[in-house]
Order: structure tokens, then sequence, then C-alpha cells
């Protein structure tokens, strides 16, 4: 078989993101709703569409359901065609290698079929739940250029977050001759962003050396630089943010209508597929009343607002009642605020029910975390899960959470303290 | 069983209309964008689709690229599929003949031969430009009780404006629902009775196919509305009306336009979008590929509807935005209709004004009638057109598309056209 000039890509999209709480309960990591009208993974996908690349295999393991129906034919991002694809790769049982993803790793040592398959110089490998813009074609002219086996993208972070990320050490060339995985002490402040270039017989030849390898920043990545040391640095400057906590996801958010961010979606070339989401797709344009207030906000289609939305980021068919006000949320499709209701600081996943006179967000507990999840609600945002009805005259707190499909009869009381969960 | 729909229908689509003249410049009436994101043709394939009615043909002749363009494959109305799908028919050479369709009547005589093909129990006509929400199936239904050669969808209007449609006298044989129509009139001057037609007809094909044929030798003007149904009459043919109780929008000349766009304002909106499931093609423009809507700190934005893919900064109010338009700090625009990617720069003041695409209007520019007078005064702007910094442009001008800069004077005076 021919080997394509193109690099094949090859998206995790199997982690849990277990810290993004009731947002992952029901879907994967990257098929999260973001900005309105995209999914985490259209970022991914639409920059590989840009950068002239046409077959991408997706790896899912948890909860694929909604991230498959969002991929769909893969046509939104034009990957339809005789030389284009993507597939869904889940983990899968046979005479061996029968296992769950062990580790990004192991994910695609499990797929090698498919990349024996599709025979390339370089694979590129991506996560599906990053928030950047980025050419992968120059990345894999650097790659080339520097004769490299494997090419890592890279960008600065302040020192103080270094530990959350595998840290490079380069050399002027721009070699990385140190690595350290997620490091207590920071020594540079040079940060893997999850995106790596491998030269593919490369990748082959170790995976099948080191059999015991199955995470690629805590494994792979150290081994290439002590056995061949041609790993290299790609330097990315721009937008870049990982959405993997609550935190991340609302701040991300924020970005969107905050000035000079440079988080601009439609001028980055990123593509939702609204088609595949159906109902999200055929909306007239969104109905602003009389006597709305609507400030430092994104609306989409579909929305009806007659009360006040202020720093606000709105999915289609919102509908916010006179006398309702938003401020600094985050509201997903369909939900539905009724008279005089204050959402602040929450994010409501998809056809929640707002009665009237509730408070989701109420009083000043902001540094009270929740109590079943400190790790995740910590600086004030409350969380309602998708299709949960909130009764009239409720007063739900700060870093509180309702789950999914809440009914009036869940709340005990009208009043939810801080940090509690229905 | 229903495996395949036994009606067929035909949109006629082909029409320019002179009032419209700006807008329709490179397009015909039917690929007109209404609504904030949509084509006035999408209220009518949007009914067919909602009716269960997807076998449909357009006939199609003036400048149709953009209509082409819209329809696509028609997955947009789900008319995708083994016995699903739209047609266009444009204008074509046989061996015997080569012709443009002299009229709607002579475009469907053109393509008996397709509608032979399908074999259809009734054939539904529809014209493709204007706004309203209909399930054919109850007209077809009552069409087929009837046994009728035609029945044809009316509304009651005033006395005082029924000399711009075709009107007819219904008969009380089935009371609200409708009855034989006893007389019809095409536009007459002093009219004596008030249900218009609608442009929606439900042929029984073998009745259609005699009186285009017998129009066609014996006469040399193929209007359905002047010619096919009068000769439907004179023949004493089974004509029945079928009355037609919601909101009907014309679309045909600019003042019709602006106020038919208006009806989808309002806390009460006579054109209801959201319950009507009016669908579009998401394709075409590339509508699916903007951005939610970004709203500005000192925005305001009052009584109007706004697509994704638009920026608002300054004043909108009573208006209807397409995707890509751009409202700057300190603009104002007011009762007005911006289509695709106009840009309203800072401190200019639109009011009353339809805009075709691709449209500047420079900062601190003022056009559009000063005073709301008791006509509208519509101001037109032709798509391709940049209107300088500073502009004064008054009510009920006309600027044509595509002007070079020198014919954009700083100052255009109330009733004028530039072209």
């Amino acid at each position: 078989m021919m080997i394509s000039d193109n690099p094949l890509v090859l998206i995790l999209a199997g982690g849990v993101g277990s810290r993004l709480n009731i947002l992952v309960q029901t879907r994967a990591k990257p098929a999260v709703p973001f900005a309105g009208i995209y999914r985490f993974i259209d970022f991914s996908l639409s920059n590989v569409m840009n950068s002239g690349f046409t077959q991408v295999g997706v790896l899912t393991q948890y909860k694929p359901l909604s991230l498959m129906r969002h991929i769909g034919t893969g046509e939104a991002w034009d990957f339809t065609g005789k030389s284009r694809g993507v597939k869904i790769l889940p983990p899968r049982t046979g005479s061996k290698d029968s296992d769950w993803y062990k580790g990004t790793a192991d994910a695609i040592r499990q797929n090698l079929d498919f990349i024996q398959a599709h025979p390339s110089r370089e694979l590129l490998i991506l996560s599906g739940d990053h928030i950047y813009k980025m050419d992968f074609d120059a990345m894999i002219d650097y790659h080339r250029r520097k004769k490299a086996d494997v090419t890592i993208g890279m960008m600065v972070v302040p020192t103080s977050e270094i530990h959350q990320f595998g840290a490079g050490i380069t050399d002027a060339d721009g070699r990385i001759i140190e690595w350290e995985e997620k490091p207590k002490v920071a020594r540079t402040n040079l940060a893997s962003m999850g995106i790596y270039v491998f030269s593919t017989e490369y990748l082959m030849n170790i995976l099948a050396e080191e059999r015991e390898a199955t995470d690629f920043g805590k494994h792979i990545i150290p081994r290439a630089i002590a056995n061949d040391n041609r790993v290299y640095a790609y330097p990315f400057l721009g937008y870049w943010r990982d959405v993997g906590t609550i935190q991340a996801y609302w701040e991300a958010n924020m970005d969107l209508i905050r000035a000079d961010t440079g988080l601009t979606p439609e001028s980055w070339g990123i593509r939702p597929n609204l088609a595949a989401d159906g109902r999200l797709a055929d909306r007239p344009p969104a109905r602003f009343l009389n006597g709305c207030r609507v400030s430092n906000s994104m609306i989409s289609a579909g929305c009806i607002i007659e009360g006040e939305v202020v720093n606000s980021v709105l999915s289609p068919g919102v509908r916010i009642a006179a006398g309702a006000t938003v401020r600094d949320s985050i509201i997903l499709a369909d939900c539905v605020i009724e008279k005089g209701s204050v959402i602040d600081l929450a994010i409501l996943d998809k056809r929640v029910h707002v009665g009237c006179n509730v408070v989701v967000g109420a009083g000043s507990g902001k540094n009270i975390p929740n109590r079943k999840y400190p790790k995740h609600l910590y600086t004030g945002i409350t969380l309602v899960g998708k299709d949960s009805v909130i009764p009239s005259d409720t007063r739900i707190g700060r870093n509180c959470i309702v789950a999914p499909w809440r009914k009036p009869a869940d709340f005990s009381g009208s009043c939810l303290a801080d940090g509690e969960t229905v | 069983m229903k495996i395949k729909s036994s009606t067929l229908a035909i949109i006629l689509a082909g029409g320019r209309v002179g009032e419209l003249n700006v807008l329709t410049a490179y397009r015909p009436k039917s690929a007109v964008p209404f609504g904030g994101f949509a084509r006035v043709i999408d209220f009518s394939l949007s009914n067919l689709m909602h009716s269960g009615l997807e076998r449909v043909a357009i006939l199609s002749q003036y400048r149709s690229y953009s209509l082409i363009n819209h329809i696509g494959i028609g997955a947009a109305w789900d008319m995708l599929g083994r016995n699903r799908g739209v047609s266009i028919l444009p204008p074509f050479q046989g061996a015997s003949h080569a012709s443009w369709y002299r009229g709607t009547a002579d475009a469907v005589f053109q393509n008996l031969d397709f509608i032979e093909y399908h074999t259809p129990e009734t054939v539904l006509i529809l014209s493709g430009d204007h706004v309203y929400n209909m399930n054919y199936r109850d007209i077809i239904r009552y069409h087929r009780e009837k046994d009728a050669d035609l029945t044809m969808a009316c509304i009651e209007v005033p006395l005082s404006t029924a000399h711009r449609f075709g009107v007819a006298d219904i008969d009380n044989e089935d009371g609200e629902l409708g009855g034989r129509v006893i007389q019809y009139r095409e536009k007459p001057k002093r009219p004596k009775f008030s249900w218009a037609s609608l442009t929606v007809y439900c042929f029984k094909p073998k009745a259609l196919f005699e009186v285009l044929a017998a129009n066609n030798q014996e006469d040399d003007s193929y209007e359905f509305g002047r010619d096919i149904i009068p000769r439907m009459m004179s023949d004493n043919r089974k004509v029945y009306g079928y009355k037609f109780k919601g909101y009907w929008g014309y679309t045909r000349t600019i003042e019709e336009y602006w106020q038919t766009s208006m009806d989808l304002l309002g806390p009460d909106p006579k054109i209801r979008l959201e319950e009507w499931g009016l669908r579009t093609n998401l394709d075409h423009r590339g509508l699916c590929d903007c951005q939610p809507l970004k709203v500005g700190s000192n925005a305001s934005i009052q009584d109007s509807l706004v697509y994704n893919g638009c920026t608002v900064e300054g004043t909108v109010e009573h208006s209807i935005i397409f995707p890509g338009v751009q409202v700057k700090k300190g603009a104002t625009v007011k009762d007005s209709v911006l289509f695709f990617n106009n840009t309203v720069e800072t401190g200019a003041s639109i009011n009353r004004v339809v805009s075709d695409v691709n449209v500047r209007f420079g900062a601190g520019a003022q056009v559009g009638a000063k005073e709301e007078g008791p006509e509208p005064e519509i101001t037109v702007v032709g798509w391709n057109n940049t209107i300088p910094d500073g502009a004064i442009i008054g009510g009920d001008c006309t600027i044509y598309p595509n002007l070079k800069p020198a014919k954009l004077i700083r100052e255009i005076k109330s009733g004028e056209i530039i072209r």
C-alpha cells in the first residue's frame, strides 16, 4: 500500500475526566458542550481538517454514545470521501490484547491493526479535550526538518502550574534533554500539551520493545529521550487550555467574552456538528424581547431572552423569562429560567428547568467547598445536572451540586446550604 | 401501506419581481433572504416536509444559481432518499422546441413528462415566495373528498385590497372549510368578492394536462391565475376553494417584504418561527460554521431577531439581523433588515433600511427615513456597497448593487434612485 504523505491522526478520547463531575456523568469528556454550540473535540477535529489531514482514528472507551453520534460520518469536518475518513476505535476483545485501554500508549498499541491499515510516515497523536488552534502541518514540517523520532507540542506556562504537566528541558536546538512527568519542583516552564508526532516506525518499535509501557508521558517519552535522544519540543504560542476541571471549563467559557483573550472559534475555523445534534440545528435566530438586558455575553440561535443576561454563555434554545437574571454563568441547551429567578456563577447542563423566584448561587459562601467533591468545587461555582427541575422559591448556595434528573420531590427543603449536594 | 407519496409537489420559483428590484438583481425572489437566517422558499419547503410530501420539483429560470445552491441535495428538508427528493427543473432545449418558460403554466406544461413519470394522484402547485405555515394534507384531503379537478387555497382579504389578487366567490357547500368556486376574477378593477387565491393549487393530473394543452394551443399567455383558472371556470370543471385561516405574508414589493419581516417581531409575533419549525439549508453560506452571537458590554438589543455569527456592540431595535453582521459601538439599527455580512460602523444610524449582503455603512452615516411617517418609506441598499463615512441618505431611496464609490455621494435625498 502507498505510504501517505499525510500523518495518520489518532485522537485520544477515552479518559473519564471525572473532575468535570456531573458534566461527564452521561458523556465522554470530549463530547462536553462548549462555547454555546461546540463540543471539546470539535477543536482537535477542526485543527486536523484545517491542517489538510484526512485520516483520523478516535480512541474511545468511556460513555462514547454521545461522542459517536457527534462525530457521525465526519462530514462536518470534511472527512468523507475516498481517501478520507474518521473511525471510532473502541476497546476490543480478541485472541490476545483483550482488555480495556490501560493508558495512552496502551490504547495506541491495541490499535496497531488500524495503524498498519493506513500506512504513514508519522502518527499525530492528540487529545480530544483541549481548546486551541494549531497548524499541525507546520509541526510535521518541523518534525521532518529536525529528523526527530518524536516531536512534542510544548508551551510556556507559569512555573506554579508546571506540576500538572509533563515538563521538558531543552537545548539550544529545541531537543529535549531531560523530562519530568508532573514535577513537584519546577525546573522549567516548558509544558507538554499532550500533542505528539511520532515517526510511525519508531513508535511501532518502541511499543513492541517496551511491553510494559502504557503511558506516553510516564514511560514512552523518558525512554525515547534516554535511548535515542531525538525528541524535540515544538514551541506553541497562542491560546491553549486543558478544560479538565470545572474551574478551567468555566474560565475557558469566560475567555470567549473577555476582551482580547484570543479565543475566537469561528475565526479559528472551528466547526461544530449541529446536524448530528439534530435539535440544535433547526433553530431560528435568537429572539430579544422588549425590556431585556444583555451585556458581554454569547447567545446562541434559538434563545428567547426577556430578562437579564450578564457575562454568560448560552447554548441554543435557552429561555430567560422577564425578571430573571443570569450572571457569570454557563447555560447549556434548552434550559428554562422562569420569572424572578437569579442564576449566579453556575453551570446548568441541558434542559434544566428553574422555577420562579429561585436563586442558584446564593450568598457569599464561595470559599466553602463542596462536601462530597471538595477538589472539584471550591471557587463558588454551583452545578446543576441535566433534566433537573428546581422547584419555585428554592435557594441554592455556592459550590452546590444538583445531580441530573432531580425532581422537585428530591429537594428536602427550600434551601440548599453552601457545599451541599442533591 | 405508504411506500411512495401519491402527491407530487411543484414549486414555482422562477420569477423575478420588478418591485423587489434591488433584492432580486442576482437571485430569484424565492431565494431572497428572510427571517434572519432563511430564504423565502424555506416556508414552502418546510411546509412540505411537515406535511410528509417529499417528492418535490422546483421550476426555476431567473438567476437560479443562488437557489440551486440553497436547495443543495435537499437533505435540509429531509428530501433525500429512495422515494424522496428535490428536482430542480430549469428550461431546456428539445428536439422540436427550445424556449424559456413563458409563464408559470408554460413552465409546468414543458415538464409534463416529469409529472407523468411520477404518476401522481394529485399535483400540488405552490408559489415559492409566500410566508405562511400550512399543512397541505388538509387541502389534499378536501380536494380528494370533493373529487375536484382543482382545489385552490384562498384567504379572505378586505374588499379594498382584493384588486391586487386573483379572487374567488366560494359558495357555502362546506361552510368554514370551503366550497365550490362560483366565480373567479384575476386582479379585478372593482372586486365583488374577497377570497384571494394563495397560489396553492391541488390539481387532478388529467384535468391539469387537458387544460394546459388547450391553453398552449389557443392562447399566448401562460399564467395559472390569469389563464388556467379562468379556463377551468369557463369549461365548467369542478373547482373548489379551500378556506385558509392562518397568517399569510407577501414579499412582492420592498414595502411588503419589510412589513412581512416586521411580522416576525413583537411580544406575540404573527409569524411564529419557533412553532412553525422553519428549516433552512445550514450549509448554504456556511451558516452552520457561525459561532454564537457576541453581545458587547454596552450593547442594547430590543425586540429583535439576531442569528449566530454576529457581533453587536451598539444598539439594535426592532430589527432582523442575519449572520456575519457587525454593529459597532455607538451605532444604531432600527426597524431594519440587514442581510449577511453587513457592517455598521461606529456612530452610524440606520432606520427603516433593507440592506442586501456585504454592505458597509461608514462611521457616522445616517441612512433611512428620519421621521416615522404614515408610509414606511423603506430605503433599500443593493449588495456589495460601501456607504461613505458621514453620508446622509434619506428615506424611500434605492441604491443599486455594486456601485462604484464615486456614485455614492455623501448626500442622497429621500426618494432618489442611485444606479
